[in-house]
């Protein structure tokens, strides 16, 4: 455990320092100021606009952090043979995938807990009501990015950092899409779209399960026991594959 | 700067028997021997010089003796406890650009499980055992080529190992940088540490070390001591490895 936190300490500490992620968070910021542009123009939904926009904000460039950061962290450490130095010393593959993760997760939680409480206090401010909601939607749209993230790792122990990024990224948009795929599959009559549709939908993570978005900006309620079952489901999920990656890194030679 | 062999040890602290490597390549998975039944012994305490001329299999040796490769058969008997005890030194080692030394050194530390106060210490210790004191807090990425060589035997260091491996540990350096890697080499040998590098220096490996090996095609076409082949009828060591090596 102690070595698993210390690959973690080190990889936020590598992480955090690093200026492009820097120059994401301006751009995220930037965005999210925009939406009170956004709010001038719409007709009495300012309000609204401010929550959702800032949302897709936080996502998409918590999305960007997810995908390339990730995809790059494995392998580096192998393309520049770093890995050399630590497996030379006494870790294990797992110790060594574990505490990379823990530490980009780490990092994707202060960059996406700095961006959620910007947009909650801007939110507040125009609003004049504070929106605890938003700080919720935050904290699942960490969630989903973790999930991105174990993926991502996975896909770059076996392909390069570009492929496991884009394939970060087709997950992400697939695990948002994979519902209404489904849905939309029931209400035709094509039995191999239904299976497939039901595979991908089993295979994919269903991250749209956990998005609150529509609820917070006014649009139903949110189910609280369902919503507690998927976050379960992600989190599992998330575990397996880091399981899998481990597998896969155990049986690579460097 | 000369090194005596005056122990005599006969304990092994690396004994490779029958070592094989085959790699598939290309895009048709073509098999490929890279190692062709190794034969190695390291002394306790001694210097010892893995020579032999690019692709003859010596940095894959040292990777299947760090677990970093499998064999495909063949034995790798190490007579320390295990990688607690051995110290590593990559060719032309990279780093993590944002951490400084001292903090990249407390990392190394910390993965050998040594505690906050023994890991400040031996940090301390190191840094100025390689001569990098003054540069502690300076972040990897602003080291000169010489000073990264400097963390990276100090990151091999780290667990006062008794057997260190350097893979080409004087390559790329200007004189100065190569004279103090050589004076660590020899403070390691004073203190009882067993040390085995690699090396296409071959007046580096004549003054450093005790016991040499001779790689060609994936075996050890040689090994013995050092002064055995100083004085063979070739004259000098290169002489006695162009000899070995091409015939």
């Amino acid at each position: 455990m102690k070595r698993v936190v210390a690959v973690a300490v080190n990889t936020f500490r590598e992480t955090i320092r690093d200026r492009i992620l820097g120059v994401i968070i301006l751009f995220a910021l930037a965005l999210i100021v925009a939406s009170l542009w956004l709010a001038s123009i719409s007709l009495g939904q300012g309000d609204r606009m401010i929550k959702d926009f800032g949302l897709v904000a936080v996502s998409f460039f918590g999305l960007i952090v997810a995908a390339f950061v990730a995809a790059s962290l494995v392998r580096k450490e192998v393309e520049k043979r770093t890995v050399f130095i630590i497996f030379s010393k006494p870790v294990s593959r797992s110790e060594f995938i574990w505490g990379k993760f823990l530490g980009l997760a780490a990092t994707m939680f202060t960059v996406l807990a700095g961006m959620t409480v910007f947009l909650f206090l801007l939110a507040w401010v125009v609003a004049k009501s504070p929106s605890g909601s938003l700080l919720l939607a935050g904290l699942l749209i960490y969630l989903q990015l973790l999930v991105v993230m174990a993926l991502t790792i996975l896909f770059s122990t076996m392909t390069s950092a570009v492929l496991a990024s884009v394939w970060g990224i087709c997950l992400y948009v697939a695990g948002e899409l994979s519902h209404n795929v489904l849905s939309l599959s029931h209400a035709g009559h094509s039995g191999l779209a239904h299976v497939a549709s039901a595979v991908v939908f089993y295979v994919v993570p269903n991250l749209s399960a956990v998005d609150i978005r529509a609820p917070i900006v006014g649009e139903g309620a949110v189910a609280w026991g369902s919503l507690a079952a998927w976050c379960g489901y992600l989190l599992a999920y998330l575990v397996v594959v880091l399981f899998l990656t481990t597998w896969i890194f155990r049986r690579k030679e460097f | 700067m000369t090194i005596t062999d005056d122990r005599h040890s006969t304990r092994l602290v690396l004994d490779v028997h029958d070592l094989h490597k085959t790699v598939a390549v290309g895009f048709r998975r073509r098999k490929v021997e890279i190692l062709n039944g190794v034969d190695l012994e390291v002394r306790d305490g001694d210097v010892f010089g893995l020579l032999g001329p690019n692709g003859a299999g010596k940095t894959t040796t040292l990777k299947v003796v760090l677990g970093l490769m499998r064999p495909t058969s063949g034995s790798v008997t190490l007579g320390v406890s295990g990688l607690a005890e051995l110290g590593y030194l990559p060719e032309n080692p990279y780093f993590y650009d944002y951490l400084t030394g001292s903090e990249f050194l407390r990392f190394c530390a910390r993965l050998f499980s040594l505690g906050a106060r023994e890991r400040d210490e031996r940090v301390r210790a190191i840094l100025v055992d390689v001569g990098l004191e003054r540069a502690a807090s300076v972040q990897l990425r602003k080291y000169s080529k010489g000073m990264l060589q400097r963390i990276g035997i100090a990151q091999a260091l780290i667990n006062e190992p008794r057997f260190v491996l350097l893979d080409e540990p004087m390559t790329g350096l200007d004189p100065i940088g190569r004279v103090e890697v050589k004076e660590i080499i020899q403070r390691l040998h004073e203190r009882g540490t067993t040390v085995l590098f690699n090396s296409h220096i071959l007046a580096d490996v004549a003054a450093l070390c005790t016991r040499i090996a001779i790689m060609r095609a994936g075996r050890v076409v040689w090994q013995g001591p050092v002064d055995e082949a100083v004085s063979s009828p070739q004259g000098d060591l290169e002489g006695f490895f162009m000899d070995v090596v091409r015939s």
